[in-house]
């Protein structure tokens, strides 16, 4: 129904130009939520802009800086890419939740996190890794902690011209166990009712819940009683998540559902991360 | 019975090959030629008057050829209740209701124009519970009831909001109760549910200059869109042709006639184009049929030795704004009341209520999900409350050769038991497993009947051909939706005229070539259409072998046919081949015998009568089909979430045509019921459809469906081709209760309603707390 026009380029200075060249253009990577959001009418491109053939957002590395994933990346490579596996596989497993195999062969974690959904199953993961953004317009380059980059439902912190280039998970990497639970209704091919990651980082945690407040949020009060007060009955540590959040009821469970399956979540995760 | 050749074989699906090479049709694969494409304005109000509906702007709009009203539609349509107008005509009565119908040459120039529609409404108050519609002071959803034509085994009352009053009385239900050592009175709810069939509701029209009509449709009945379209429009039959496709998926949706009549006054308009028309998701969510949802209050009496003696049953139907097929469910679920179970003294009253919500109508099962939900949970109140074991309570009640069902219909070729033993020993019933730390495990069972509901003279009928070179061409008006009915059909043909399937050619109905079928529906096809075509095929046979008497000159009682070579069982080598059979057979002096070999076959229901309007007393069933359920669960009492463990269905099939196909009918049915009792609800606010995308409205997938065990019981049907009864709707019937039960075994808590959500379950835990 919708008439726009569709440009692909490999050149990221004339990608740049394009972004600025009408009011709506929408990049272009898995396009998982692209089109999904384009028949719903809720993105009225003028002007799609096709991402996959720009080389300098593949690149899949681990250095000495950490690991690098380009925006191009599938969530399944991410899945089974070896680096990620061994030293962070919380971000393979909040990969791996997301939506079914065949829509992991397409989206990318720049996409999900573009996305800025509360819910996005990548986020909670890389809020636990301090994650970032690496950021690229034509102005040049910038790196945004992860948690600063999601602003509130659909709101990312692009600018106008901006792209997301890569995510990186900075060395040193967590000592310690993650995992990344996820409540919804059909526990499979279904977005986060809640997202719950915990990582532990020897005998400190972190803490990370998507889906009930209008960001994925770092649970500090859970954090703090853990890591400064040396709280160790998990089920007191995890009641305290409900001061980090604000969850609403929608079609997919309810504030007080919400309220109580996160609570045990993170006291379920502490429990597999931190011993019982 | 000799030995059969096909029948029981698990033969490869008729369509397997253009399935799975992707060269199958689907009706929109044969939308060629000028086309012309429809678009719906739809209601933005769920009940309310039109009180300007201005089309000037979208007439201007480029690529629009016209726009129509429901004004342009003469008369109302309608399957027993004629209540529905195509589209609304100076009111809406649900949300999202067509309001006009643009037509342009592009999709696109469609949708702009259909934005520029401007309606104002003057809203009146809807109406979204039935109890509040059943009040005196509620407003009328159809303040013309009294004047709507309706098949006169309904009862609508004129002035009302109810659309008709099924009435049952069997025995004495006082007498029953004063029998009973304890009454049991319960109330439950059944939520709406969408079919969500892969293919949405796909219909176009062509008009020749010649007055014929050409009408392409996803319909399950060809036969029923050409007579509700031949009364739509005061058109003669001849003149309106119903093409079929391979159909992906119709659970009950694309019964009757949906959207087929909109494109056909625009056909008209347009002599030589195609109209075409093409839900997409949400319009086939909301604008399609919804199973209607089920208050009901359930009092039961029961001697202590677990004898049920009485049973009062009260259905408060959601009919939604259109009832003219849900009457016919409420009626279905009234006669059926008592489930799979011989109760003395039955009475039952079921209503079909109007509302503001979306159009009530056909689901697989036809009421008896909705309606079983309660009679399978209130057994096992029963049997907690007589401490007795729920599957003895079962078989105490559960009908045998010579019960009568509620409607008094006396039940022969039934083993209800082995259906209910079969599940209960494979998922261990009586034994406890031990769960996982902080889960509870629990079994339930729940058993299940229905016979197809349809008009009693519901007919059907075949045509055989047989080629020059003895291969034959079966034709039928069945439609495949993926049943395999197409396959199952040219079993029985091939076993009853001893010619190879391979040898034997069948294809989806095209009402000017196929003869009459009145509906795929209600698990009825191998039933109606297989013994049609085994009639066919038994009169093709009788040509073959009267043809070869004369030919070779010995009597027909003398003769056999092995499929290639009619002989003399005397002598064998008086022997003559199906070529020469059935090639235009003449005598060595040349002079001819016979031409082409046509076999005929009809069938029509002799078992079937009226029933009684004040006590609903007679026999409305064809045959009835029982099975049953088996689960096991495992509940996380932290999260509420389910995990199904162990998933037994039995059915009993009679004979199963194609034993592969029956399992598959299994697996299919049984998913689509375990999809309903832990995910599936459709969602109202004040009549808005708030669930219409598959984000919002989740079914089950592969990842959430567990192994299933499932069993076909064959206690033949007397009356059945190789004595099969149709089992399609039946396997999704059992699983929602016995889900429930095998919950409540766990927790200890019950639940009236589902589906049984993590959220669901989590609440009653905190309220048992």
């Amino acid at each position: 129904m919708l008439s726009y026009e569709y440009i692909k380029t490999g050149d990221l200075q004339e990608a740049f130009k394009l972004l600025e060249s009408r009011e709506h253009v929408y990049p272009l990577a898995g396009g998982t939520d692209l089109i999904v959001g384009m028949r719903g009418g809720k993105f009225v491109p003028e002007l799609i802009l096709d991402l996959k053939d720009i080389e300098e957002f593949k690149v899949l590395t681990e250095d000495n800086k950490g690991i690098t994933i380009g925006a191009l990346v599938t969530l399944n490579e991410i899945c089974q890419f070896k680096p990620v596996v061994d030293n962070i596989p919380i971000l393979a497993e909040g990969c791996h939740s997301v939506g079914s195999y065949m829509i992991r062969n397409r989206a990318t974690i720049a996409g999900n996190i573009c996305n800025a959904s509360p819910a996005a199953d990548t986020s909670a993961p890389l809020y636990c890794l301090d994650a970032v953004v690496n950021i690229i317009g034509s102005g040049g380059s910038r790196t945004v902690p992860v948690d600063e980059f999601f602003n509130g439902p659909g709101q990312n912190a692009l600018n106008k011209g901006e792209l997301v280039q890569s995510v990186t998970v900075l060395k040193p990497y967590p000592e310690g166990k993650g995992v990344y639970f996820k409540a919804s209704r059909t526990g499979s091919v279904d977005l986060a009712t809640v997202g719950v990651a915990v990582q532990s980082w020897g005998d400190r945690v972190k803490v990370a819940v998507g889906a009930v407040a209008p960001t994925p949020v770092r649970a500090l009060s859970v954090e703090n009683a853990v890591n400064e007060y040396g709280e160790k009955d998990w089920s007191k540590a995890a009641a305290l998540v409900n001061n980090d959040i604000s969850p609403i009821t929608d079609l997919r469970g309810s504030r007080e559902y919400r309220y109580h399956i996160v609570e045990v979540l993170v006291r379920r995760g502490l429990e597999q991360t931190m011993g019982v | 019975m000799s030995e059969l050749k096909c029948v029981g074989k698990a033969v490869t699906r008729k369509d397997a090959i253009e399935k799975v090479t992707g060269s199958a049709e689907f009706i929109e694969d044969r939308f060629l030629g000028p086309l012309l494409y429809a678009k719906m304005k739809k209601s933005t109000v769920a009940h309310g008057k039109i009180k300007k509906l201005d089309l000037s702007k979208a007439l201007k709009h480029p690529g629009v050829k016209t726009v129509l009203t429901g004004k342009d539609y003469k008369n109302k349509i309608g399957l027993y209740l004629v209540d529905r107008d195509f589209m609304a005509v100076d009111k809406v009565r649900f949300w999202g209701e067509p309001v006009a119908l643009v037509v342009a040459s592009t999709e696109k120039a469609a949708a702009e124009a259909v934005e520029l529609i401007e309606v104002d409404y003057e809203e009146l108050p809807g109406v979204f519970d039935p109890f509040e519609a059943l009040k005196p002071e509620a407003p009328l959803i159809h303040e013309e009831l009294g004047s709507y034509e309706v098949v006169p085994i309904f009862y609508p009352k004129a002035g009302t909001n109810v659309a008709n009053h099924f009435k049952l009385r069997k025995g004495d239900t006082e007498k029953g109760f004063a029998e009973a050592d304890i009454v049991i009175e319960k109330e439950y709810y059944v939520p709406q549910m969408q079919h969500v069939p892969i293919e949405t509701h796909k219909a176009a029209a062509h008009w020749s200059p010649d007055g014929k009509l050409t009408v392409w449709s996803t319909a399950q009945s060809p036969n029923v869109v050409r007579q509700l379209l031949a009364k739509a429009f005061e058109m003669p039959m001849h003149k309106i042709r119903v093409i079929s496709s391979y159909i992906g998926g119709g659970f009950g949706c694309k019964a009757g006639a949906s959207l087929e009549g909109l494109v056909v006054p625009v056909a008209q308009k347009f002599p030589g184009y195609v109209v075409r028309i093409v839900f997409n998701r949400e319009e086939d969510m909301q604008g399609t049929f919804t199973r209607q949802a089920l208050y009901s209050t359930l009092k039961t009496g029961v001697r202590k030795d677990g004898r049920i003696t009485a049973l009062e049953y009260k259905m408060i139907w959601d009919g939604g704004a259109y009832t003219e097929y849900g009457v016919n469910i409420v009626r279905a679920a009234g006669y059926s009341s008592s489930g799979a179970y011989d109760i003395p003294n039955v009475k039952t009253d079921s209503y079909c209520v109007y509302t503001n919500n979306s159009i009530g109508g056909p689901v697989r099962g036809f009421g008896m999900c909705e309606m079983q939900w309660g009679i399978e949970r209130q057994i096992d109140y029963i049997a907690r409350e007589l401490n007795m074991d729920p599957l003895e309570v079962r078989l105490i009640n559960g009908m045998k050769k010579g019960s009568t069902t509620a409607s008094g219909q006396v039940v022969h070729d039934v083993d209800y038991e082995k259906c209910l033993k079969t599940v209960a020993d494979q998922i261990g019933w009586g034994k406890k497993e031990q769960p996982e730390k902080g889960k509870l495990r629990g079994k339930g069972i729940a058993g299940l009947v229905k016979c197809p509901a349809q008009p009693s003279n519901a007919a059907s009928s075949a045509i055989i051909r047989i080629n020059e070179d003895g291969t034959a061409h079966v034709m039928i008006g069945a439609t495949e939706m993926g049943q395999g009915m197409l396959t199952a059909i040219s079993q029985i043909a091939s076993e009853a005229l001893n010619i190879p399937i391979e040898k034997i050619d069948i294809k989806v109905p095209d009402t000017d070539f196929t003869p009459y079928e009145w509906q795929s529906v209600g698990s009825r096809i191998t039933y109606t259409c297989g013994t049609s075509v085994k009639r066919a095929a038994e009169d093709a046979l009788g040509q073959i072998y009267y043809i070869a008497a004369n030919l070779l000159e010995v009597p027909v009682e003398d003769l056999t046919f092995d499929g290639k070579i009619v002989y003399s069982t005397k002598d064998p080598e008086i022997k003559a081949t199906i070529r020469e059979v059935a090639d235009s057979c003449k005598k060595c002096t040349g002079e001819g015998i016979a031409g082409p070999i046509i076999g005929k076959g009809s069938f029509v229901p002799k078992n079937m009568t009226n029933l009684d309007p004040e006590t609903g007393q007679g026999n409305p069933g064809m045959f009835y089909c029982f099975g049953a359920t088996g689960v096991e669960v495992e509940v996380d009492i932290e999260t509420g979430v389910i995990k199904v463990l162990q998933l037994a269905t039995s059915i009993d099939a009679g004979k199963a045509i194609n034993p592969q196909l029956c399992t598959v009918q299994l697996h299919g049915g049984t998913i689509m019921g375990l999809s309903t009792a832990l995910y599936e609800d459709v969602r109202f606010d004040k009549g808005v459809m708030l669930n219409r995308n598959f984000t919002d409205y989740k079914i089950a997938s592969i990842d959430n469906t567990p192994h299933i065990e499932s069993f076909i019981i064959e206690t033949p049907e007397t009356n059945g081709p190789y004595g099969a009864r149709g089992i399609g709707e039946q396997p999704m019937i059992g699983v929602a209760p016995a889900v429930a039960n095998a919950v409540c075994d766990a927790l200890g808590v019950e639940f009236n309603t589902f589906p049984l959500t993590p959220e669901r379950v989590w609440r009653a835990l905190k309220e048992k707390k």
